[in-house]
């Protein structure tokens, strides 16, 4: 038979094979059925837990390093349980021992996991100048009784302890050896790994491979292979998660709306409270806002009503503060809980600032120009002109980072996000005066909080601790240097064939990700 | 005598014989002419002319259809399109016509200048306006609003000094033909100064091309401001601009199409009427093609 092609004949039958391909229901482009695809927004950085920085470095580290215990699902109540710890149980309020299970062997020719790794890969960090230290601010130190057990020792008794430090961020445990022998630190290529994957692959800003570690001596992960690709655009996600490229996703508010009127064939929706709080910063010291009348204008002035429905269709409430939503832990209600535009008016008037422009910083997704854009109209009608500052993602990140300059000082506006965590004060540490040109943007800088912060550290009754946490957040609000939006409700659609394990956080954790 | 063979002025019509008759007598460049000067006069009355103020919200009527009240419906914040839209025009022929003019007035005096001057002064200016011509403009754009931040003058700097060289290379070939033309020496030889040169005799024969190009580049520059608005790398909201409002679109495009096709649609429209004109220009300000017969 003779074969032959042109051009037109070549086009034909290529139309006509991927036409007759994109008609199956769900066409996958990825089409082996053991890989697991994970759309995030944002590449990687850091997998050194001592600087690491986004959702994707701790989802890495979760992948390819251990930590001692591991915390539930948030749909599950964030309960502890141990993980390369076989043994792991307070012995005295005061401490806190472990065993580690046998196998687990860091490639590379560096050995089994030691009890000697988990104290170099704590004492490393607790006390330093990483952004995760204040997980570890309550070690004293970690001893080591033998090759694969050992005791944490605690300063004071923290029972939260567990749960900030051990299964995220610092908690990732590294290798002594190899990181040793890379410097001391490393930022984008583990030195050595032991995780139930190991990475694989690195197509910057697009895709992440990992493979499912062969010598992985504990429960199989149910995915031979995890892809995560970086999609940044919550639209190009939504159609990348229909046209069945990744098999989970978050999704803004809008497609969640969306989903829950129309669900796809084959997929779940998710929607749950997530425990990332979203927060207008306000910089008391930069020179407009120095002046308390001015940033209690702002708060009076914010429509808090209008951001809730125009920005997040009503699907949360207002936040009352930075620690989420708790009977026994959240505030009641803000202290100026009410708009009031004639009050912010008159604040503008004693301060002399009627008609001052400020700066808002920004992200540019859909949902946080809108809340934006609304901010910008509503402190409009007191008085205050808004500059809107759409800033992408690297920039933004650099605005309140004192390693990136002076301009941290002046910034004016920004709204912020953060990911919290399970205990109140993983949300409260970024606020502590020595975050100023980290993470505390407002330049909050007060003595009561900090004071107030060590002693909920150490304070056992919750009841107490309510009222401390009570107290920080009146601070806050009363140093005019926040206007506490809402806590972003988590949206997520995946392939109904999986069954999802999302952290507190809600960074997915994909060694846990199991098929139906 | 006659010139039947020029099919161009066969017929019992002649051609018109001033630019402007000869621009409205062919289809291609009435339309253009009227879309061009349709979307200037919504821009110039924006004001009158818009249903609504475009910046208002009213956050429960968002993402309507297109109804009487919202002929173009209303964006994620329940803003009205169509003022948006109508204010739009402002925005992206500010820009557009703001920045294209003056890339074009200065390109005009760099180019005469290179062209009529020594021939020390025309390598220099080449030399700068040859570097200017090297930067690709979008990655130009983008490099300069990362510095300056996104604003509407940081995007008019831009597209200024990205233009000045093509517009200063035409009009320097243009005024280097004419440089020694018999009715330039003549001036000369009756003691015309340079300047009276430059103006009244050379500066007439160099526009006209120069007008057919700024009149093409104005839907670049209009597409080049709505993609990076597009981006957020533009005009900043609430400022109504159709890329933001074309952004605005795409990201509800589930919810509420008729945004993302409302944001088209000026778009298309203005692209269409700017390059009627500019191919309407070019056949009516044509030495080659004036006049119906001798």
């Amino acid at each position: 038979m003779k074969w032959s092609t042109d051009r037109r004949g070549f086009l034909a039958a290529g139309g006509a094979a991927l036409a007759g391909l994109a008609m199956q229901p769900r066409f996958a482009w990825a089409a082996d059925g053991s890989v697991l695809r994970i759309r995030l927004i944002g590449d990687f950085q850091v997998v050194d837990p001592y600087s690491m920085i986004g959702e994707l470095d701790d989802i890495l580290q979760r992948c390819c390093t251990v930590t001692l215990c591991r915390i539930s699902d948030l749909r599950e109540g964030n309960t502890i349980s141990p993980y390369a710890a076989e043994q792991f149980e307070w012995t005295s309020p005061t401490t806190l021992a472990f065993t580690l299970h046998e196998g687990l062997q860091w490639t590379n020719g560096f050995g089994p996991v030691t009890a000697e790794d988990v104290k170099y890969s704590f004492e490393r960090i607790a006390g330093s100048d990483s952004a995760w230290a204040y997980q570890f601010d309550m070690l004293d130190h970690v001893e080591v009784t033998g090759e694969r057990s050992g005791i944490i020792h605690l300063s004071e008794h923290f029972a939260p302890f567990e749960v900030i430090a051990l299964p995220y961020y610092a908690g990732h445990i590294v290798c002594k050896a190899a990181t040793e022998a890379v410097g001391g630190s490393f930022t984008t290529e583990f030195p050595a790994q032991c995780g139930p994957y190991l990475f694989d692959k690195w197509e910057q800003n697009a895709r992440v491979t990992l493979k499912r570690n062969p010598d992985w001596p504990l429960a199989a992960p149910a995915f031979d292979t995890v892809e995560f690709y970086l999609i940044e655009d919550d639209a190009a996600a939504r159609l990348a998660f229909e046209a069945d490229a990744v098999d989970f996703t978050r999704v803004n508010v809008a497609a969640g709306r969306d989903f829950a009127a129309n669900l796809p064939d084959g997929a779940a929706l998710i929607e749950t409270a997530s425990t990332t709080y979203v927060w207008l910063t306000i910089n008391m010291n930069a020179e407009p806002l120095r002046d308390i009348r001015v940033r209690q204008a702002i708060q009076y002035a914010y429509d808090g009503d209008a951001v809730l429905q125009g920005a997040y269709d009503g699907l949360t409430e207002r936040a009352t503060g930075v620690i989420q939503p708790d009977p026994l832990y959240s505030r009641q209600s803000n202290l100026i809980a009410a708009r009031d535009v004639d009050k912010a008016r008159a604040l503008l008037a004693d301060a002399g600032a009627e008609g001052v422009t400020l700066n808002l910083y920004c992200q540019t997704d859909s949902t946080t120009l809108a809340t934006a854009q609304i901010i910008q109209a509503s402190l409009a009608e007191a008085g205050i002109n808004i500059e809107i500052q759409p800033t992408e993602e690297a920039s933004y990140w650099a605005l309140g980072d004192r390693e990136s300059g002076e301009d941290y000082k002046s910034i004016e506006l920004v709204l912020m996000a953060f990911a919290g965590g399970v205990d109140p004060t993983e949300n409260l540490v970024w606020f502590r005066p020595d975050q100023i040109g980290l993470y505390n943007w407002s330049f909050f800088d007060s003595a009561e909080f900090e004071d107030l912060y060590e002693k909920s550290l150490a304070e056992t009754d919750r009841e107490a601790r309510a009222a401390m946490f009570h107290r920080m957040e009146d601070l806050m609000e009363e140093s005019g240097g926040f206007v506490f939006i809402c806590f972003e409700p988590y949206i997520a659609v995946h392939d109904a064939g999986i069954v999802p394990v999302i952290l507190a956080d809600g960074h997915p954790d994909p060694t846990r990700f199991t098929r139906k | 005598m006659s010139f039947a063979a020029d099919s161009r002025t066969d017929g019992a019509r002649p051609r018109p014989r001033g630019a402007l008759g000869r621009l409205m007598s062919e289809p291609m460049g009435a339309t253009g002419a009227v879309l061009v000067a349709l979307f200037i006069a919504v821009a110039l009355f924006a004001p009158l002319i818009a249903p609504y103020d475009p910046l208002a919200l009213d956050i429960p009527a968002k993402l309507q259809g297109p109804s009487l009240a919202h002929p173009a419906g209303t964006d994620q914040l329940g803003r009205d399109t169509l003022s948006r839209l109508i204010y739009g025009a402002r925005t992206a022929l500010a820009i557009a016509m703001g920045a294209t003019g003056a890339a074009g007035v200065i390109g005009l005096a760099l180019g005469m200048m290179a062209g009529y001057g020594p021939r020390w002064l025309d390598g220099a200016l080449m030399l700068v306006l040859d570097s200017l011509a090297s930067l690709p403009m979008i990655l130009f754009a983008l490099a300069v609003i990362t510095v300056l931040g996104p604003s509407a003058t940081t995007l008019v700097f831009v597209i200024i000094l990205v233009s000045i060289s093509g517009y200063a290379r035409l009009v320097r070939a243009q005024t280097l033909g004419l440089a020694n033309a018999e009715f330039i020496q003549a001036e000369r030889t009756m003691g015309a100064s340079n300047l009276r040169i430059l103006f009244r005799h050379l500066m007439p024969n160099v526009v006209g091309p120069l007008l057919i190009v700024l009149s093409m580049d104005v839907p670049v520059v209009i597409m080049l401001e709505a993609g990076l608005s597009y981006l957020n790398l533009g005009i900043r909201p609430p400022v109504p601009s159709w890329g933001n409002i074309l952004y605005d679109g795409y990201s509800s495009l589930r919810q509420q199409p008729a945004l993302v096709i409302a944001a088209g649609v000026p778009l298309v429209l203005s692209t269409i009427g700017f390059t009627f004109l500019g191919e309407g220009l070019r056949d009516a300000l044509d030495p080659r093609l004036k006049g119906g017969g001798p």
